[in-house]
């Protein structure tokens, strides 16, 4: 009874119900615009929402990123630009089908798809993360720091083609989170003698320069493409469609659900197994792959929403967030006083039902939002990139200030935006760096645990690794994880043994 | 293992750069508590650098095995002088922030920003800068209460006055 009265909470209240409904538009406004990007738009925003009380920011933020996940398929039905990397999949059919004249009938369609792989996501996460919650607490301090480091070879081994280049901008996040007085000995690490860095690097400065200031220099490059306009008919989809490929939408929730659970992977990779298995088991589509098939739109759009509700359950459970996006979030609820981890459900299980009630709530108005206000909407994402770029510029200035009133904030957001810029243009991802700062303290608390609970003899460290079945199926995951990057694999072992 | 084939006009250097930035930082990491503990300040940041040395000489001999990309020039395909541009224009916004003040530094960086990457009349991106300056501090000045510099103008003052006029009225 009491989680239904905190589930309920955001529905109740007109203030984080307009929060959340506010969220939520934004969300699909800002996922939609080819070169805003949800964790652009999350990391901006903590700088302006950190001293807000943490129920009106979580409603924010939740309905920004349940918008923009379903929002970045709109430009990529209309334009053939996907707005989010989770929407790649969706231009491959979505595109074709406005082709047709058929844009309007694609998003509505999209829309209720999406919105119901949000709710297989969600009633996942509302069953799974209490039991996964119980289990992760006879967690070792050595799981934890496995875990840590699957999530980042993960991230790194997928978000770019390069293994060495997605490790190394791991790494640089984990070393970035370090600076500044060791939380146990107070001894000063990488501060160079400057007190200012004591306190180390503002998480959020890092984010807003990484995501918002390099992705918006990035988008200088496109400034002239020609944007092509689409006929805009019939929304509402027909019931017969809903209906004849109901199953499909759950088939494809359920493969975005347990992608979107897995360190590492997030809705880009869930819409593209979804779009991939939707290719395999559709026998006879009404419209070849390719060229407008309804299952080719279907699949990725329920896939994307549902992994949403997957990736909250390692960063609730665990505190190990999976990708970029979650990154940032579990950086907000760090911010917020929240500890995401196994003890979020014990200590302040409140919250765990609030989110779940309030990411219901935004997937309800990602449908409202969803078939309303389309014509206008197609209007806005035609707003040039030469007015687009310089606002998002003075926004990320004014949010990283916002965070200290200070200048120095300013100057990491441009020196991480540069490096980021560069990192972007040589194929370096940088979604690892902030999941590494983000990860490196429980990294560095739970490696130190773990030593010191063998009293520093690496030897016994390795032994009891191997006595643990969690610690062996981690481990064994991340050999296995960078082995299969190897060249050893991908151009001797994979061709002979998947021929 | 990469899937690029080509090398982008100024990779080499970059990556280079990073193999020399990850040796210093190892060192700086070394420096923390050298190999006295394995449970020591410096150990998780030493292992962190050495991750980022072996990874970044790694990816700096892919860069050096790939050929570069044919008719790539760096001032064109990677910093193209509209990115100087932004890149100069944003580090001298946050110079004046402080001395002009977030009204007229920022109304000086939209204006600028948007006559050169727009490329529509000065009246149009003077409209239109002051048009989202205005939406941007009500939201954030007022609305969220965010303190932002005040420089040479007079914020406060102006709008305890406004406030004033608004309660007299």
């Amino acid at each position: 009874m009491e989680a239904l009265n905190y589930f309920a909470l955001s529905w109740l209240s007109p203030e984080l119900l307009a929060l959340t409904a506010l969220g939520t538009f934004l969300g699909i406004y800002v996922g939609a615009i080819p070169g805003l990007s949800v964790t652009m738009a999350v990391s901006i925003l903590i700088s302006f929402t950190f001293s807000w009380d943490v129920n009106n920011a979580l409603c924010l933020m939740v309905g920004i990123f349940m918008g923009g996940v379903y929002g970045g398929s709109r430009t990529a039905i209309l334009l053939n630009i996907p707005g989010a990397p989770s929407a790649i999949a969706t231009a491959l059919d979505g595109y074709p089908l406005a082709k047709k004249g058929l844009a309007g009938e694609a998003i509505g369609l999209s829309t209720v798809m999406s919105v119901i792989g949000g709710f297989v996501g969600i009633i996942v996460l509302a069953l799974a993360a209490p039991t996964i919650s119980e289990f992760a607490i006879t967690f070792q301090p050595r799981d934890y720091l496995l875990l840590a480091i699957l999530g980042l070879t993960l991230v790194g081994s997928l978000s770019s083609g390069s293994l060495a280049k997605g490790l190394f901008a791991g790494a640089l996040g984990v070393l970035v989170g370090t600076v500044g007085l060791d939380p146990l000995t107070a001894e000063e690490r990488f501060t160079f003698g400057v007190i200012e860095l004591w306190d180390g690097i503002n998480v959020i400065a890092a984010m807003i320069g990484l995501f918002g200031v390099s992705e918006a220099l990035h988008q200088l490059h496109h400034l002239d493409k020609a944007i092509i306009k689409q006929k805009i008919t019939r929304i509402i989809p027909p019931w017969a469609d809903i209906r004849k490929y109901f199953p499909l939408s759950l088939q494809s929730s359920f493969i975005g659900v347990i992608i979107g659970a897995l360190p590492g992977t997030g809705g880009d990779i869930a819409a593209l197994m979804a779009y991939d298995q939707a290719k395999r088991s559709t026998k006879k589509p009404d419209v070849p792959f390719g060229h407008g098939a309804k299952e080719g739109l279907i699949a990725p759009e329920a896939a994307n929403n549902a992994a949403v509700g997957g990736a909250f359950i390692p960063m609730l459970t665990l505190g190990i967030p999976g990708d970029a996006v979650t990154a940032v979030f579990i950086g907000a609820l760090f911010i917020h006083g929240l500890n995401p981890g196994p003890l979020l459900l014990v200590e302040q299980p409140h919250m765990f039902w609030f989110t779940v009630g309030n990411l219901t709530l935004a997937n309800i108005f990602v449908l409202i939002f969803g078939l309303t206000g389309i014509r206008i909407f197609s209007k806005l994402v035609e707003c040039p990139k030469g007015v687009m770029i310089p606002l998002i510029m003075l926004l990320s200035v004014v949010g990283a200030y916002a965070i200290n009133n200070s200048v120095i904030d300013i100057w990491w957001m441009l020196a991480f935006g540069i490096l980021g810029y560069f990192m972007r243009l040589y194929n370096y991802p940088v979604g690892p760096v902030i999941l590494g700062v983000i990860l490196s303290k429980l990294m560095d608390e739970n490696w130190r645990r773990a030593i010191l609970s063998e009293r520093g003899d690496m030897g016994q460290f390795f032994a009891n690794l191997f006595s643990s079945p969690l610690s062996c199926v981690l481990f064994a995951a991340i050999v296995l994880a960078l082995f299969t990057q190897t060249p050893l694999w991908t151009k001797t072992l994979k061709p002979r043994l998947f021929r | 293992m990469s899937s690029q084939t080509t090398r982008y006009p100024g990779e080499r250097l970059f990556s280079f750069l990073l193999v020399v930035f990850s040796i210093f930082l190892l060192w700086r990491a070394y420096l923390i508590s050298g190999f006295s503990d394995l449970s020591s300040p410096g150990a998780v940041p030493m292992g962190a650098s050495a991750m980022m040395v072996i990874s970044a000489c790694i990816a700096f001999t892919q860069t050096l095995k790939q050929p570069p990309v044919e008719g790539g020039r760096f001032f064109y395909h990677c910093l193209p002088m509209v990115v100087g541009f932004m890149m100069a224009m944003v580090i001298i916004y946050a110079v004046l922030l402080e001395q002009l003040g977030f009204i007229i530094a920022s109304l000086l960086f939209l204006f600028i920003t948007l006559r050169t990457l727009s490329q529509r009349s000065a009246l149009w991106s003077l409209g239109l800068a002051v048009i989202s300056l205005a939406i941007i501090y009500i939201i954030f000045r007022l609305i969220f209460q965010i303190v932002l510099p005040e420089g040479v103008v007079p914020e406060r003052e102006i709008l305890a006055v406004v406030s004033r006029l608004w309660e007299d009225a």
